[in-house]
């Protein structure tokens, strides 16, 4: 009978400690890090440039024929203009604000569903985790482009950008799961776990109580990396021609350089300006994600500093 | 019954899911979804404004319900699928009728599996000398460059390097062709016809091979370098006094050679994808290309059976480099 609300409570509780433990994780990865410093700063131009610059367009940049057309960066067009008439700046500024929210729709549900499978299947074990394994080792083998364009292509006439994002999670959460449950295997034998079992906890609370705080900086490295995996399968999804190429990515935008020869007609501003924001956001996230694994592995840590 | 064997029989087993589980996600989730690609593509044609004869209509709406699978109840669809795979009777492209889809992608996959076996080859080789060498000298100056330009190389996607490279090599500095698979050099074969097909693979082979050998490759041969190398039968080799080179190559790049190779094995379907791109970009006349062309002209029929071939074509190589893997795994060799 106590044993549900007590699990509840103590999921909740958990959680809470959860949550402080991001923060302070946070700080300490930013204090020693000089990895994570320097992604932090570029990732944050980034998101400046996406989020708030973007709400400053004086049009919407989407449109064709709004400035002329086929312009080399001047004081006017800080980054030309394209062969359909658009402003490559504000262009530049909304696709970086609709792919992180790509990345970002994938990151919340792809790994959170990669996280809790990987968790319940490691701590309970038998057939569940069995069929969970055959799955994720599938789904890790499968090449996932081909797969994504065939869904993409379905799903045209509908496509939009959270849409997008949903689809892509399809195929970023096995690798998570796989990683998680490994590490819930690892944990699995040692003392404190058979304490909490002849406690009374149940899996739900093994799960938030016991594994959940070890898995946190794996999980926050993950995270980053989904928001990667997201943009990169957009972006690959656009230059094939099956994102929604009337919208504003990163990865459209290479799709209309491209379909318009731009380097051919020597306008190289229109592809190099996408690609060279890919390269950062890329970068900077990675460099992000790497600070907090040097910090979680404290093996490598010291390799790093050694 | 050998531990050989039961390990080649799990791999086989493994590869049968594997397939099995993607081709059932390639059909069930199409048909989750509310929206009827049929129905779309009657629409768009009515949207057009023509005038159709209604009977035209209704035999143009069979015949696309046949082409898509979607005749029968599910059941019968699904074994359609099947069964078309199978017999690798992918039915007609559309954009080329009235050709089948499987001679179309005879004719590309040469293209593609060439580029890919050569850059994958190269690229694995390459970065796990570089990746072992780098990570055991990891205080030296030339490993601390090659990280540094690894931590750059690695999480960027192929075809973004490729535009990169595409617009450094064939546009600044123009020394390669800016796209293309081979340009007509004559009949038979000839020098020039090699240099001719070399030179315009040159520019995909060196971006499929470029970020997996200085990045991806390096960078995980470097981390388990870096990682073995403080371990108690690596100090004794050492403490025996050892020449580094017979440290290297006897007890650091024999024991990364294994989880290299099982990572070979998972990154496949990702390279696959890459390489994909990479002809996309190049204009290269692989499966890429062709898919390409099958999407902008709409040809269902073509990307379905593209997709399907691939789950099939990814698995078969995963399974080879495992059925490979005794070979460099003494454990499993033996009792």
């Amino acid at each position: 009978m106590t044993l549900i609300p007590r699990t509840g409570v103590d999921a909740l509780r958990f959680l809470g400690i959860s949550l402080a433990r991001f923060s302070s994780i946070f700080l300490e990865v930013f204090r020693t890090s000089r990895a994570f410093r320097v992604g932090l700063i570029i990732f944050t131009v980034t998101i400046v440039l996406g989020v708030a610059v973007s709400s400053f367009s004086p049009f919407d940049p989407r449109r064709w024929y709004l400035v002329p057309p086929n312009k080399p960066p001047s004081l006017e067009f800080p980054l030309g203009t394209t062969t359909n008439g658009q402003d490559v700046f504000w262009l530049l500024t909304w696709s970086i604000k609709n792919s992180l929210i790509i990345g970002l729709i994938t990151a919340m549900v792809a790994s959170h569903v990669g996280l809790i499978l990987g968790m319940l299947a490691g701590a309970r074990g038998g057939l569940a985790d069995r069929i969970l394994m055959i799955l994720t080792d599938s789904f890790v083998v499968i090449p996932s482009l081909p797969t994504l364009i065939l869904l993409a292509v379905l799903l045209r006439d509908v496509m939009t950008i959270p849409l997008m994002g949903l689809i892509i999670s399809i195929f970023s959460w096995p690798w998570p799961s796989r990683q998680v449950r490994a590490m819930v295997l690892s944990l699995r034998e040692r003392d404190f776990i058979a304490t909490s079992i002849f406690s009374g906890y149940g899996v739900l609370g093994r799960v938030f109580r016991d594994y959940l705080p070890f898995i946190l900086p794996w999980h926050l490295v993950n995270l980053t990396n989904t928001v990667l995996f997201a943009i990169s399968s957009e972006a690959a999804l656009a230059v094939i021609g099956v994102s929604i190429l009337s919208e504003a990515t990163l990865g459209v935008m290479i799709y209309w350089a491209l379909n318009y020869s731009a380097l051919f007609r020597g306008l190289w501003w229109w592809l190099i300006s996408p690609v060279i924001t890919i390269i950062l956001i890329f970068v900077s996230l990675f460099l992000i994600s790497k600070g907090i694994s040097d910090y979680s592995n404290p093996r490598l840590r010291w390799q790093a500093r050694g | 019954m050998s531990k050989l064997l039961i390990f080649i029989a799990s791999r086989i087993v493994a590869f049968a899911l594997t397939v099995v589980i993607g081709v059932t996600v390639v059909f069930v989730i199409p048909r989750l979804l509310p929206y009827n690609p049929v129905e779309a593509q009657i629409g768009f044609i009515y949207s057009i404004g023509q005038f159709y004869d209604p009977t035209a209509i209704e035999s143009l709406r069979q015949t696309l319900y046949e082409l898509y699978g979607l005749r029968g109840n599910p059941v019968e669809q699904y074994l359609g699928v099947w069964r078309r795979l199978l017999t690798l009777d992918l039915g007609p492209s559309i954009m080329s009728f009235p050709t089948p889809v499987a001679t179309l992608i005879g004719i590309a996959l040469p293209w593609t599996l060439g580029l890919l076996t050569f850059s994958v080859l190269i690229s694995w080789t390459l970065g796990n000398i570089i990746g072992t060498i780098s990570g055991f000298f990891s205080q030296k100056k030339f490993s601390k460059v090659l990280t540094g330009m690894a931590v750059v190389l690695y999480p960027v996607p192929y075809f973004i390097l490729a535009l990169v490279l595409m617009f450094t090599f064939a546009f600044l500095i123009p020394i390669f062709p800016l796209g293309g698979g081979i340009t007509i050099v004559g009949v038979g074969f000839s020098l020039d016809l090699v240099l001719n097909l070399a030179k315009h693979a040159a520019l995909p082979a060196i971006s499929i091979i470029i970020p997996g050998a200085l990045g991806w490759w390096f960078l995980s041969s470097f981390t388990l370098t870096s990682q073995k190398k403080t371990e108690d039968y690596v100090r004794y080799a050492e403490l025996k006094g050892l020449p580094n080179s017979i440290v290297l190559r006897r007890y650091l790049i024999r024991n990364i050679l294994m989880p290299q190779t099982t990572a070979l094995g998972l990154a496949l379907g990702g390279i696959f994808s890459g390489a994909l791109l990479t002809e996309v970009v190049y204009a290269y006349p692989g499966l890429g290309r062709l898919l390409y062309q099958a999407i902008i002209n709409n040809d269902y029929n073509m990307i379905m059976g593209i997709s399907l071939l691939s789950i099939l074509g990814v698995s078969l190589a995963t399974l080879l480099l495992d059925l490979l893997y005794p070979l460099i795994d003494p454990t499993v060799r033996y009792r």
